[in-house]
């Protein structure tokens, strides 16, 4: 019964930080194309939601990999239990709730890993992890996605702009990549959906297992794939607006033929890594693609700033998680108290960054506006030339 | 330690591809602007506070497009040519878009 019980909290919270995820990585394929206009917002995250929800059922290879190695399991090894998997949960979620309130583009991936880790270390031990692996699997990959994926959005978006400039004062018809973005983001947000859905399905299954509900190294049943897709789907409809704001203005200002170049460049980088075998996280090959793009444009700059405060995010996901899921874990293997503890002091904790998140709501209306002052003061000169009295906004 | 062989694989192909895709977008671009039809997309929502259009606006920058596109100095045939080509890198940048798609779905390939 005691089992059964935090067998369901764990399903509840896996599912809940699908949501987080599909919230939080809305920006990685939307935040370009709808800062170049390519889309309206709402049908942009609409689009994004129902390519995750597609792209969860498409494929389910990556369901079981998500504690693959980095925790030693296993014979030798540790035996992981669902109040574990429980506590490195609440870690994800919480991390991937405050990066959200500061608009950081963090991985979820990390979050997950994080929290998993410090469980296991307060769970297991410090000899719990292999700490090679998670220097290799998650570090150095953290520290070369976003130079990788920054290096080919670099030479793309200089390729795009060499080939369509004209010297000779005729339209150069730059405005038609912004009809190529509608593509490229959806193949951003369709591969995103084959990956990111398949971490909650394994988590979710392996906790089946370990429970005794299902066989040992069995597939994800059907109703597990369909709620982790339909979580990450309204995760994604959602939309993470903070943070499609800092990807979509925030880094650097973003023109259609430097949107298409840094999507085309996500897509490829995560499909070349996930059919390579080096994989690397979503989140940072994107801002990565981002900043190589407003390096590749004339004239155009990068706010090191905001680059240099989500790297800082990045650096902080794992150590971060892995110590809320490590208090988390603390508690939790107290008993069940110590669960139930877990669970009201988490949903505290989300209750308040809610709380604090009303003060400046950002939405679908007013994630663009009034991000840049110079921008905006041009507008009001812009209004007085043309003609003062007509509203320029449409009710749009 | 980390395998540098296949980091140097995955970075080339990424490269590769996605140069691949934006150079044939933008060859399609250029011979479509060449063959004096410069094409314009107005934005759908307008998220950049600078430029705010209306309607009526827009219409009228289509046409201004238009107008300034059919002052090319190529001949007919030239134009034809250069159409037939834009349409020639569209294909072939949409056929390496669908090889993306194949091999994000597992079905299609295992």
């Amino acid at each position: 019964m005691d089992l059964t019980l935090i067998v369901v909290l764990v399903i509840v919270l896996a599912l809940f930080f699908d949501f987080t995820n599909g919230f939080h990585d809305t920006a990685n394929a939307m935040a370009t194309p709808i800062a170049t206009g390519a889309m309206r917002p709402k049908v942009a995250v609409a689009l994004a939601a129902v390519l995750n929800l597609v792209g969860a059922f498409l494929s389910t290879e990556v369901a079981r990999t998500i504690s693959n190695g980095l925790i030693r399991e296993g014979e030798g090894g540790v035996l992981i239990s669902p109040t574990m998997i429980f506590a490195g949960l609440v870690g994800a979620v919480i991390w991937n709730l405050v990066t959200w309130l500061f608009g950081l583009p963090s991985s979820s991936s990390h979050a997950l890993f994080g929290g998993l880790i410090g469980a296991a270390i307060v769970g297991a031990g410090l000899g719990s992890v292999d700490y090679l692996v998670l220097l290799d699997k998650v570090v150095l990959p953290a520290l070369l996605s976003p130079v990788i994926a920054g290096l080919v959005a670099f030479c793309a978006t200089r390729a795009a702009y060499a080939i369509t400039r004209r010297y000779d004062g005729l339209p150069d018809g730059r405005a038609g990549f912004r009809f190529a973005q509608i593509f490229s983001s959806s193949l951003v947000a369709l591969a995103h959906g084959t990956n990111d859905a398949q971490k909650t399905m394994g988590v979710i299954t392996l906790v089946l297992i370990s429970a005794g509900v299902l066989a040992p190294a069995s597939n994800p049943p059907v109703l597990v794939i369909a709620a982790c897709a339909l979580a990450i789907a309204v995760g994604t409809y959602t939309g993470g607006w903070r943070i499609i704001r800092t990807l979509g203005k925030g880094l650097t200002d973003i023109k259609p033929a430097q949107g298409f170049a840094a999507e085309t460049s996500t897509a490829a980088t995560i499909l070349a890594s996930s059919h390579l075998g080096f994989a690397l996280s979503t989140t940072q090959v994107a801002s990565g693609s981002v900043i190589g793009s407003g390096l590749g444009r004339r004239g155009s700059s990068v706010r090191w700033g905001t680059a240099g405060r989500i790297g800082l995010g990045w650096l902080m996901t794992l150590p971060a998680s892995a110590i809320v899921g490590a208090v988390a874990a603390l508690i939790g293997l107290l008993g069940p108290l110590g669960v139930v503890i877990d669970l009201v002091a988490a949903a505290g904790v989300i209750v308040v960054i809610f709380v604090i998140s009303k003060r400046d709501r950002v939405h679908a209306r007013n994630a663009f506006e009034g991000v840049n002052e110079v921008a905006e003061s041009a507008r009001v000169v812009r209004i007085r030339k043309v003609k003062p009295k007509r509203p320029r906004r449409s009710a749009a | 330690m980390i395998d540098w062989a296949s980091l140097f694989l995955v970075a080339g192909a990424a490269l590769v591809s996605a140069c691949l895709v934006v150079v044939l977008y933008a060859l399609g671009l250029r011979m479509l602007s060449t063959a004096g039809r410069a094409p314009h997309v107005t934005p759908a929502e307008f998220t950049d506070a600078i430029t705010i259009v209306t309607p009526a606006e827009a219409a009228a920058e289509a046409k201004r497009i238009k107008r300034a596109a059919a002052r090319s100095p190529l001949t007919p045939l030239q134009k034809r040519l250069a159409l037939l080509l834009a349409y020639t890198s569209f294909v072939l940048c949409g056929l390496v878009v669908l090889f993306g798609v194949y091999l994000i779905v597992p079905a299609l390939h295992s």
